[in-house]
């Protein structure tokens, strides 16, 4: 299985990598037990790359392709709502971040009156969190400009 | 029991019981909505419960896991989907049930079964875990590293398809526990990043290893039709189905059976004891070739079977930190953040919060029951919630959950970056339940190796003093027999598709 391959010699490349950083570690007593784990680890993967060189398994029927797309305009649509998290606020960020996602991964079938409904799911959702998190609970989170 | 009872009024307290009854009407909901692991359910609940006292705390978290289990079987029963892995039995008679306009009676069978195989379980549990947690007492740093690796092991065997990706799974989690400062000798490891320099939190990896691969799944899902659920509504049923329900005893009896044995076994998971409790009571039965066609006792031995596992599942659980089921796994993370260690100490110093907890999953299976029956009119609502709403509550309440611990922003990070990183490691066959293990006893196997190294050091030698000694000796046979057992299995399961293949 070509995954297998991949994936053996990639973390084949990571366990060499993390057990040459042990030796930079400032107290080398401290790299006792994660050296133990590393080893085994790469034991683990060359068993691995053996096992996925030497056993052919019968091929699996995949799935549909991959939607690159729409992962990654999930992926970035995350990162933008952490980095806006603070400066507006969990509340406010939240009921934006719920808008986003449904307006831009939903777009195919937007309709005037699907906007609206969006809209006001993504309020109330908010709205709930507010009042048993922040009223309720009187959990913190980050306040930015507004709520 | 004399504890048990004891405690029992604890749990019956406004709040414990309110706290108890939305529980188990949110897990009843979430269980049923596909697309939503009950795991996931469970670790994103973690940090919320963190604000609350103990008990109150596990009593949510112990009451959205049984209800979960059973809610699991409304998208098995409806759409021929299981909610959770335990319901994958449930299916085989209970949707072709649905297709015959017998879905409210399917769904009946299923809670009211679900309950007495709850409730056998539960028995089980209160009778088993006390004197095993008797015997861990005795227990030293060499069997309780042993205990750890143990724990890895039956997870990593059963959680993903490949015992060497389980294995890997578990140690790469072991591997992050040491992030952050040596707890013996305070020197800095892998902090490459300021994020990194107070180690890897167990709520952050729950929430990001669980909840964020389900988020990318649903992305990936947007735009696919779920099958339109079989319901429709019956009249007068309820009544029936209890009286025919109650006349199964042999199904209900091999369900509440395989159930409590399967659940001890760490690791086996409802899953199993689904499908090897609806075997044996289609062998059994009188009309096996009727299994499969709509059969009631099919529902009911594999849906007794399943809820019969969650109090068995949690006698290692407490007793010695080996979970026995992945959402075992998250409920130990539960405990944790509340400062409350299994072993003996849980029934002795936290015995208030360990008893009351332990009742209020006996009435969580009760209102389970109730409030499975009165949803289950309008449970196909739940299938028909769009997927773009769970992508943008499930990332809200994950960042939401995992901020409020500790009101870190790094936590936030070290979430989404592990949660990115399990999403890619699902597509290479790797299961998140090992990882989060390895997070949650990597701290209990180094602790304990380097307790023992010290005693070791001073007395026979690290060798002598890790491997041997009968209890010693045991754990580490259990530990082979555990790997054993899942390399024959995929063996089998090797040959079998070779042979289909050909």
């Amino acid at each position: 299985m070509k995954k297998d391959i991949i994936v053996s010699l990639v973390l084949l490349a990571g366990v060499i990598s993390l057990y040459l950083s042990l030796g930079f570690m400032d107290d080398p007593r401290a790299a006792n037990f994660p050296k133990v784990i590393i080893i085994i680890m790469g034991v683990l993967s060359a068993l691995l790359l053996l096992q996925s060189l030497f056993l052919k398994r019968p091929k699996n029927s995949e799935g549909a392709g991959f939607p690159f797309g729409r992962f990654f305009i999930c992926f970035f649509m995350i990162i933008l709502y952490f980095i806006f998290m603070e400066a507006l606020g969990f509340y406010l960020s939240a009921f934006l971040f719920f808008i986003a996602v449904t307006f831009i991964l939903g777009s195919a079938d937007l309709t005037a009156r699907k906007a609206v409904m969006r809209v006001a799911i993504g309020f109330v959702f908010t709205g709930i969190l507010f009042l048993l998190f922040k009223v309720l609970l009187a959990v913190q989170t980050p306040k930015g400009l507004l709520l | 029991m004399a504890e048990f009872l004891h405690y029992f009024p604890q749990a019956l307290t406004f709040t414990n019981l309110l706290t108890l009854v939305l529980g188990v009407i949110g897990g009843l909901v979430l269980g049923a909505t596909p697309g939503l692991s009950p795991t996931m359910a469970v670790a994103l609940l973690v940090p919320f419960t963190f604000h609350m006292d103990p008990a109150t705390g596990l009593i949510l978290l112990g009451a959205v896991y049984t209800a979960t289990v059973a809610g699991g079987a409304i998208s098995a029963i409806l759409i021929n989907i299981p909610g959770a892995p335990a319901n994958i039995a449930t299916l085989l008679d209970g949707h072709p049930m649905a297709q015959q306009g017998k879905s409210q009676t399917a769904l009946y069978y299923c809670f009211i079964s679900s309950l007495i195989g709850g409730l056998f379980g539960m028995l089980v549990m209160i009778l088993f875990t006390p004197p095993l947690a008797k015997i861990a007492l005795k227990f030293g740093p060499s069997e309780m590293f042993w205990i750890a690796i143990f724990g890895i092991s039956v997870m990593a065997g059963l959680s993903s398809g490949s015992i060497l990706k389980g294995l890997l799974g578990g140690m790469f989690g072991l591997l992050i526990s040491t992030i952050g400062y040596s707890p013996l000798l305070g020197s800095p490891r892998f902090v490459y990043h300021d994020v990194l320099t107070g180690g890897v939190a167990i709520v952050p990896a729950l929430i990001g290893l669980f909840a964020i691969p389900q988020v990318f799944a649903l992305v990936e899902s947007l735009g696919s039709k779920l099958e339109r659920p079989d319901f429709e509504p019956e009249k007068g049923v309820l009544f029936k189905t209890i009286a025919e329900n109650l006349k199964m005893v042999k199904s209900l009896g091999i369900g509440s059976i395989v159930g409590s044995v399967i659940g001890i076994i760490p690791g086996a998971g409802g899953q199993v004891a689904g499908l090897i409790a609806y075997d044996q009571a289609k062998k059994f039965s009188k009309k096996p070739e009727s299994f499969g066609t709509g059969n009631p006792e099919g529902v009911v031995a594999a849906e007794s079977a399943n809820n019969a596992m969650v109090g068995p599942s949690l006698i290692p659980l407490l007793t010695l930190s080996i979970p026995g089921s992945p959402t075992a796994a998250v409920l130990l993370g539960g405990l944790l953040i509340h400062g409350l260690f299994p072993g003996p100490d849980l029934f002795i110093s936290h015995a208030s919060v360990t008893y009351t907890f332990i009742a209020s999953l006996v009435l969580a299976q009760i209102a389970m029951c109730i409030f499975g029956i009165i949803l289950s009119r309008y449970s196909y609502m739940v299938m028909s919630v769009p997927n773009l709403f769970m992508i943008a509550a499930v990332t809200v309440l994950a960042v939401y959950g995992t901020y409020s611990v500790q009101n870190s922003f790094d936590d936030v990070i070290v979430m989404f970056s592990l949660g990115t990183l399990m999403y890619i490691g699902r597509k290479f066959g790797f299961s998140p339940a090992p990882v989060v293990l390895g997070i949650i006893l990597g701290p209990i196997a180094e602790d304990n190796y380097l307790k023992g190294k010290l005693i070791a050091d001073t007395d026979v030698g690290v060798l002598s003093y890790f491997f041997t000694g009968s209890m010693n000796i045991i754990i580490i046979l259990l530990c082979i027999a555990s790997i054993g057992y899942s390399v024959y299995g995929e063996i089998r399961a090797y040959r079998k598709a070779k042979e289909a293949a050909a």
